[in-house]
């Protein structure tokens, strides 16, 4: 064999296992998450102040999830808006725990699929917080951090809110028995 | 073109298998939600049966083009059932989500540059242009392919989009074979695409087995439903349309807003 022609086995050979391995690796997490159980989506949550949560999220938006449109709204100082979300930290708290919210809304449609457009919805959320916080760590690693903080932050703590508002609904909808401990949990 | 038993036992069992499944898509009523899926089936079935006729009647030449032409259309409509996997994944309320576009694209680019990159670099002995054109054209589908699958499924488990059952099921098959033709195509373009040529013969008995296995497999997974949904109540139902509407009146209306 020349040596042009070994090249194309070998490149085969190692594109065929890097893609053996990339599948394999997807299929284990794909197995994981579809059995995965409410406990154990449970037992993921990271605790969070709700009280404050709320508290930031309702400078902006009412308890109904509509946005203040008067001079009532965002009115709380990026010193207080520091101190009840917990900083960057708060946030990336929260981005984790959007990410088991969405799977728990996936957990109902699963026995619901009139749930999807609910779970889709906070997929799109969950990513939209992400988005905030990208941009604050961004801004962190150019020391602008506090300019943007109060700007993104509020609206990140308002999507969170909602989405915390929505699937407890959800789990209410569904009748979920597991709702009760999903209401001291969030 | 001589026949042994042994790739008559092939035809015979992929022409078996091959209907049974296409009964199967019609009779449990897979076949509206996988119409591309349908076709592929629909025209395998079609190829083995005409190849087969074209064989005992044909000439060397007819048999050829007959192969070759049919082989193009196969590897058409295998694409569509990528597009039609990656539309019931990504397309999860009939519009295709926002948040995988630019991902989608720049896989699908990725995808064809290591394509392109793996089939200019094999050279195929064969008698004709023609052969060797096809057999690249092959190596470079079965590539694309197998990398869209995988692509497709570590996309849709990064952005948290669920399979349902059926479509995960058609995409693991179609994707594990063409991952192994991958490796047959590579052999053909190290063995050359005559029959006279030693090693070509039982590369076309292994992708023959490992399409026979993929039809079971589609054959086992495709006749059960999938986990049925439970039976909402009225009261139930009415929440969660309430909700919905919510959920997307007052999160439109929080991103719209401009401070």
């Amino acid at each position: 064999m020349n040596t042009p022609s070994l090249y194309f086995p070998v490149a085969i050979g190692i594109f065929v296992s890097v893609l053996i391995v990339v599948a394999g690796y997807y299929y284990w997490r794909s197995r994981r998450t579809s059995q995965v159980s409410f406990e154990n989506l449970f037992a993921q949550l990271k605790w969070i102040d709700r009280n404050n949560i709320a508290q930031v999220a309702l400078d902006l938006v009412d308890p109904s999830g509509r946005p203040k449109v008067d001079e009532a709204a965002a009115t709380m100082e990026p010193s207080q808006l520091w101190d009840l979300i917990g900083g960057l930290d708060g946030l990336e708290t929260m981005e984790r725990n959007s990410e088991v919210i969405i799977a728990l809304a996936f957990y109902v449609q699963r026995w619901y699929p009139a749930a999807l457009p609910i779970a889709e919805r906070l997929r799109l959320d969950a990513r939209e917080l992400k988005w905030h916080v990208a941009r604050l760590r961004g801004a962190a690693q150019k020391g602008n951090l506090q300019i943007s903080f109060p700007f993104y932050a509020q609206r990140a703590v308002a999507t969170y809110y909602l989405m915390t508002r929505r699937v407890l609904d959800l789990y209410e909808a569904a009748n979920f028995s597991t709702l009760a401990d999903l209401q001291r949990a969030l | 073109m001589h026949l042994t038993g042994l790739d008559l036992l092939f035809w015979a069992a992929g022409f078996a298998e091959n209907l049974a499944l296409l009964l199967l898509l019609w009779y449990r009523r897979r076949a509206k939600a996988f119409p591309f899926f349908t076709a592929l089936v629909t025209l395998v079935v079609i190829k083995t049966l005409a190849l087969y006729f074209v064989n005992l009647y044909g000439t060397k030449k007819d048999y050829a083009h007959v192969y070759w032409t049919l082989a193009i259309l196969d590897m058409t409509l295998q694409l569509c059932v990528v597009y039609e996997v990656a539309s019931l994944v990504f397309r999860p309320l009939n519009v295709w989500a926002e948040d995988i576009r630019s991902s989608f694209v720049w896989l699908i680019s990725l995808s064809l540059l290591v394509a392109t990159g793996l089939t200019w670099m094999g050279s195929v002995p064969s008698p004709t242009w023609v052969q060797a054109l096809t057999t690249k054209g092959n190596l470079f589908a079965s590539t694309l392919l197998s990398e869209l699958f995988v692509a497709m499924m570590g996309l849709s488990i990064k952005v948290k989009l669920p399979w349902r059952t059926h479509v995960a099921k058609i995409a693991q098959g179609l994707g594990a074979y063409s991952l192994i033709s991958v490796l047959i195509d590579t052999g053909r373009s190290y063995f050359g695409v005559s029959r006279e040529q030693p090693g070509f013969v039982a590369i076309s008995h292994v992708r023959m087995a490992a399409y026979l296995g993929c039809v079971t497999y589609w054959i086992a997974s495709l006749w059960p439903d999938e986990l049925p949904g439970r039976t909402m109540t009225a009261e139930m139902r009415e929440k969660m349309f309430t909700l919905q509407a919510q959920v997307a009146y007052h999160l439109q209306d929080l991103r719209s807003r401009k401070k």
